[in-house]
């Protein structure tokens, strides 16, 4: 009794601590999304007065709308099946996964690390909706940071699916091997660049909390738990899993629509012309190509038979970019990835891969052929 | 959101809204204009698998612990727990954007206004980028679609003069531009591989006197042969019209290639 005295008060100074502070920093958090949401009206909304006053009408502006509502739903209601398929994959890592199991075949050390985080693609076929939770379930299991961020880049193209796709594009050929082996590669460096940072020092803070949780543990025995927790049954274990699928759906999805919106409306009001004219160049050609594959934020599992379209009129080098770079990272899973990592990690995971991609698509533009 | 319980209700009730989303487009038919007619399923998956997510939190009123949760309960991490599944008002408004967006804005495929933002397959543009390699079905004239001849003239060396005098029925929307003159406009399909995101334009140019009488986005049907011509210095068949007839819009809006 006495002893308990003091952890209750000590939970109780944590709760009247951290309440007003949580509520704040939800009440800022709200501000941000609607901040946000209102940028983006405001955007669109400068480009419609704009319309409007050049005497074109009202009727140019409902189309204009139009149009971005149509893309905008179009990219939502085809990524939401592959989104939902993430977190229900999400939801039973977290049930069914043991993390002593991770923790006893991954590999710690950097170079194997980031290599079997770039080739975990190959045994979990998810695109680029349906890594990102996964991913971020996996970190919360206490998986290294470099593992995540190879798996979040490679997976995407090192993956069944979207072999097969690339092969039906472009056959066995130099596009394909070259946009496997390029984002392997991509993945893995980018991975062993943060194989020396602390969880805490990318991830976001619950997520990180959840991996440091899961890393303390790593040394106790989980036989102890489990000998003194009987399990429970397999219908509530598949409802904890739905339910954690459910959670895991709806948070991503706010990044999701987020970024569908911000695509749509990019590619309602700049013209693609505008980004493919830049150049047509060695190495113009491949920036126009990384510009167009950011803003056009499409699958990757079809972005093959895009990149046919152009493969004619622009350098093969742009044509592996613009594969090996969309993946990665368009403003769609840009916006996924403020889901898991902090801002200043999100703008390291477009930079990183847009500096090298840009590296691979100049380098075979100039050395191999264009 | 303070309670658990009020949490999960609206978690749930957001997770069946989206479901009924998706079956409403599914059911009248508007799915084909937003997605390729392949991943169809993939959405008819997705609304039973929302509604069997959304049932998972029946039992609202008490969160069952994760398994591996439960070793651990100290007071920190159950804050920590509770904390992360917490689920903002201004989150559950983002979710319900595209549902209100999508009741608010009635419907409408890709049209002849988001081809402005598409030039660079659009038009005379066009003939500089291939369109999909694959090999060319050998299909009857009378019975190539749009995509079907646009390969068949990416196939051909000098289609200007090759394709003369083949009969072509061809379906798609009207689509004017200053180029093509006054007498011509441009009947024009959107070929679609995945989502709209990635809907590229492509048509032929109908040579047809009355072209002004048919207003942009209007579908019809054109019967006609090919006939060299020039349009910017590109030489490419024009369809000379025999019969230009309004149609209603097609069920599947959009090409798949």
């Amino acid at each position: 009794m006495i002893a308990n005295k003091p952890t209750q008060s000590d939970v109780v100074g944590q709760l009247t601590d951290t309440l007003p502070t949580g509520r704040t920093a939800g009440r800022s958090r709200l501000l941000r999304w609607l901040l946000t949401v209102g940028l983006i009206a405001l955007v669109l909304a400068s480009i419609f007065v704009d319309t409007l006053t050049s005497g074109v009408g009202s009727a140019f502006l409902a189309q204009r709308f139009q149009t971005f509502v149509t893309i905008f739903l179009g990219i939502f209601i085809e990524a939401a099946p592959f989104l939902l398929a993430g977190s229900l994959v999400s939801g039973a890592i977290a049930v069914f996964v043991d993390q002593s199991l991770l923790d006893r075949y991954l590999p710690r050390r950097a170079l194997p690390a980031a290599l079997s985080g770039a080739a975990l693609g190959l045994f979990f076929p998810v695109c680029e909706c349906g890594v990102v939770p996964v991913a971020r379930r996996l970190y919360e299991k206490g998986l290294p940071t470099s593992i995540g961020v190879a798996f979040l880049l490679a997976a995407p193209v090192v993956n069944p699916v979207v072999i097969v796709s690339t092969y039906a594009a472009f056959g066995w050929g130099p596009v394909l091997w070259a946009r496997v082996g390029f984002s392997f590669l991509v993945a893995t460096v980018v991975g062993l660049i943060f194989h020396l940072a602390q969880a805490r020092e990318i991830l976001l803070p619950r997520i990180s909390d959840a991996h440091a949780h899961a890393c303390d543990h790593h040394g106790h025995a989980h036989s102890e738990h489990d000998s003194t927790l009987a399990k429970p049954k397999l219908g509530v274990r598949v409802q904890q899993a739905l339910n954690t699928a459910g959670d895991d759906f709806l948070d991503m999805a706010r990044y999701l629509i987020l970024g569908a919106m911000l695509a749509a409306a990019m590619q309602t009001l700049v013209p693609q012309s505008a980004l493919l004219a830049v150049g047509r160049g060695p190495i113009l050609s491949v920036i126009a190509m990384q510009a167009l594959a950011f803003v056009l934020s499409i699958c990757s599992t079809v972005d093959a038979f895009l990149a046919l379209a152009f493969s004619g009129a622009f350098t093969t080098g742009s044509i592996i970019t613009f594969l090996t770079f969309g993946p990665m990272v368009d403003i769609k899973s840009a916006l996924m990835f403020l889901g898991v990592f902090q801002r200043r990690v999100v703008l390291y995971l477009i930079i990183l891969p847009l500096l090298l991609t840009l590296l691979i698509g100049v380098f075979w533009n100039l050395n191999i052929g264009l | 959101m303070q309670s658990l319980k009020t949490q999960n209700a609206v978690k749930a009730l957001l997770l069946i809204a989206l479901a009924f989303f998706l079956y409403t487009r599914l059911a009248n038919g508007t799915l084909y204009f937003y997605i390729n007619a392949r991943f169809v399923g993939f959405t008819l998956i997705a609304v039973f698998g929302l509604l069997a997510v959304a049932l998972s939190y029946r039992f609202g009123q008490k969160r069952p612990q994760l398994a591996d949760e439960h070793g651990h309960e100290h007071a920190a991490a159950a804050h920590d727990h509770q904390h992360s599944h917490a689920f903002s008002w201004g989150g559950a408004l983002i979710v319900l954007l595209p549902i209100a967006l999508g009741l608010f804005v009635p419907p409408q495929p890709l049209g002849a206004a988001a081809l402005s933002n598409r030039e660079i397959n659009s038009g005379a543009n066009s003939l500089d980028t291939p369109a999909v390699a694959r090999a060319i079905e050998e299909k009857a004239p009378a019975s190539k679609n749009l995509l079907d001849w646009w390969q068949t003239l990416r196939a051909s060396a000098n289609p200007a003069q090759e394709l003369a005098g083949q009969a072509v029925n061809v379906t798609g929307f009207v689509y004017h531009d200053e180029r093509f003159g006054t007498d011509a406009f441009m009947v024009t399909r959107y070929v679609v591989s995945c989502c709209v995101a990635d809907a590229s334009p492509l048509g032929l140019v109908v040579h047809w006197p009355q072209a002004p009488e048919f207003k942009d986005d209007q579908w019809i049907e054109v019967k006609g042969t090919f006939a060299p011509s020039t349009i910017e210095a590109w030489q490419l068949p024009i369809l000379v019209a025999e019969s230009v007839t309004p149609v209603a819009a097609p069920n599947h809006p959009y090409l798949y290639p």
